[in-house]
């Protein structure tokens, strides 16, 4: 039972991270991507190629993922969603974010293969360690130290502060002489490093695999809906909350209804509570 | 010739065409694509419905054709019901799941909508690997034909092309009428719609369980072109696929999304090094449509029919009476 417990948490992280990174690209343009779960696969994926493939050093693959998933993050924002939201059509980015998405996620199913190809150990640690083993705790320390360096970051810079006024009223900002435009594009930057961050800390456990970005774009939504829209804490508390639920759900049902109870769950959310546990009621000005 | 008269025509022309196509094709393989794309149309153009009319974000569409698919492998195939009756059958279980798919997800707003039906194409894909015994897992199925004279493939292809004819007749009805004008104005503006009247949820949930309808019975034909069914047929790609047929033709009218279908299932046949990147293609072309023209290359053939229409000038007259209106000014003047 501690190992369905212990599994939980880990998936959880991935998903409170897949959360947090929905939450800072919405927060400055209120778009929720699709490619948010596909920057944590790149992050995997490019990982385990620069480790494994290439021979790198560990601390620059690591370097090597977070680049990759600052440029899937700019490229993004500059290919999905810059001209998107200059029209007046609310769908359009949802059109763009799926079709670019779906390029990533085809384009490393090319090159790097459909099957799942291993991770390479990050810490020198014998596989006997059991419960203890890197592959479950890197990724919750990892989540925590991203929520943490997020609060700091929103809470004691210039450019969190300025991050806040974006989120609030871009308009008010943007008259403040704030370049909301490059606010967005940095967002979307920030994004992919967490991204990318998550995606390499756990691909020991989800190995480096094309289509989890499909999976965690999904599951990082669940949570992020299960605990509110645009807070970080909910963010963490969903993710933790749904990736306990799948690992129960796995373990007294078997591992093909893990989807069928994730969605429940967000229904169950979305029927009684609509703006998630920690998420602002909003009041429409009429 | 008038604008009337010359749709009157072009229909019957595509019309003849349509049926006349098995005299023509040069290989089997031809004629399957041709199947192929009236089958999946019968799903688009009720897909169409919710997508281009009703504005509601379905990419989850390929859950109910494998729901269609599977009811009617089951039924046909395992309990010996009729192949017409198990088609209509599987309609109404594609039209009741999406039912009760659009029951709580249709009163989300977009990017929710549209990952509950991700998710639930995701589900369908899971439950049907999980049910061995109904679905026979990853081993599949075999799916039975129909009978004599459908058991041709040129016989299979006339009965798959009434079927999207009448399909076809139906959602061009819908658009026409005052359906289509209140679908319309739910997908331009909820508010608006609401405050005149239109009941929107009902409405939408009503198209939805329609394009189950549709998607059961096009899962059912599909099935039995296929012979074969297993849970790997029904990627979520395909969902997308439909959905980016839809979105590549143009949101809002019925011949754009037919074009896109018939451009994205045949690109890849003609084009052979596109086949290999498939879905990659598929999404780059959505990105350009979506950042390019928006409204589709539906619009394009619109846009340009507009452009060779012979402009008809309207003259008109003006022959003022002009003692009336030296009159007038004199009056005016005086008083």
């Amino acid at each position: 039972m501690l190992t369905v417990l212990i599994t939980g948490l880990a998936t959880g992280a991935i998903y409170a991270a897949t959360a947090l990174a929905y939450n800072v690209m919405f927060s400055t343009s209120k778009v929720l991507s699709v490619t948010t779960g596909h920057l944590s696969m790149l992050g995997g994926v490019f990982g385990s190629f620069f480790i494994s493939v290439l021979k790198l050093p560990i601390p620059v693959g690591l370097a090597g993922a977070t680049m990759v998933g600052i440029a899937a993050g700019l490229v993004t924002e500059l290919v999905a969603v810059r001209r998107v939201l200059s029209r007046s059509d609310e769908h359009l980015w949802l059109l763009s974010t799926l079709a670019l998405a779906t390029m990533i996620q085809q384009a490393v199913g090319l090159w790097w293969g459909t099957e799942p190809k291993p991770f390479p150990r990050l810490i020198p640690q014998d596989f006997s360690a059991g419960l203890l083993d890197q592959k479950y705790w890197l990724p919750v320390a990892v989540v925590a130290l991203i929520a943490v360096g997020l609060e700091l970051l929103y809470r004691f810079t210039m450019f969190g502060k300025i991050f806040i006024a974006v989120s609030e009223d871009a308009f008010a900002a943007r008259a403040r002489g704030i370049a909301t435009e490059r606010v967005r594009a940095l967002s979307y930057a920030l994004a992919g490093v967490i991204g990318a961050l998550a995606g390499f800390a756990a691909g020991q456990l989800t190995f480096a695999f094309f289509a989890l970005g499909l999976t965690l774009t999904l599951n990082g939504f669940i949570a992020l809906a299960f605990g509110g829209l645009g807070s970080n804490a909910g963010a963490l508390v969903g993710g933790a909350a749904l990736g306990l639920l799948s690992a129960i759900a796995t373990y007294f049902f078997g591992g093909e209804y893990q989807n069928t109870i994730a969605v429940g769950l967000l229904m169950i959310v979305l029927l009684v509570k609509p703006e998630g546990l920690f998420g602002k009621k909003t009041v429409r000005a009429v | 010739m008038t604008d009337s008269r010359f749709r009157v025509a072009a229909i019957a022309v595509a019309a003849a065409a349509a049926i006349a196509l098995p005299f023509f094709v040069a290989d089997q393989y031809q004629l399957h694509l041709a199947t192929l794309i009236a089958t999946y149309w019968i799903l688009v153009a009720g897909l169409n419905v919710v997508v281009g009319f009703s504005g509601q974000l379905s990419i989850g569409h390929v859950g109910l054709l494998a729901i269609g698919s599977y009811a009617f492998t089951i039924l046909a195939g395992q309990h010996g019901v009729d192949p017409f009756i198990a088609t209509m059958a599987a309609g109404a279980i594609g039209a009741t799941c999406g039912f009760l798919l659009g029951l709580p997800s249709l009163r989300l707003p977009g990017f929710y909508f549209a990952m509950a039906t991700l998710a639930f194409a995701l589900i369908v894909g899971e439950l049907s690997l999980a049910e061995q015994d109904l679905t026979g897992g990853g081993a599949g199925l075999a799916v039975p034909g129909f009978p004599a004279p459908f058991d041709t493939p040129g016989g299979f292809y006339w009965l798959v092309l009434a079927m999207a004819a009448l399909v076809t007749w139906v959602t061009a009805n819908i658009a026409r009428l005052m359906w289509g004008r209140a679908l319309v104005a739910i997908r331009d503006s909820e508010v608006a719609a609401r405050a005149n009247g239109v009941p929107v949820f009902r409405m939408k949930l009503l198209v939805f369980t329609f394009s189950g309808f549709t998607a059961g019975v096009s899962g059912a034909l599909f099935a039995s072109l296929q012979t074969y069914v297993t849970p790997e047929t029904f990627t979520f790609e395909l969902g997308l696929f439909f959905f980016i047929a839809i979105v590549v033709g143009g949101r809002g009218g019925i011949l754009g999304p037919f074009l896109g279908l018939v451009l994205l299932t045949l690109l890849p046949e003609v084009v052979a090094p596109l086949a290999r990147v498939g879905n990659f293609f598929y999404g780059a072309l959505l990105l350009v449509v979506v950042l390019a023209v928006p409204e589709g290359i539906g619009h394009l053939v619109s846009t340009l029919r507009e452009r060779f229409r012979p402009i008809k000038v309207e003259k008109q007259p003006v022959s003022p009476d002009l003692t009336r209106l030296a009159t007038a000014i004199h009056a005016g003047k005086r008083g």
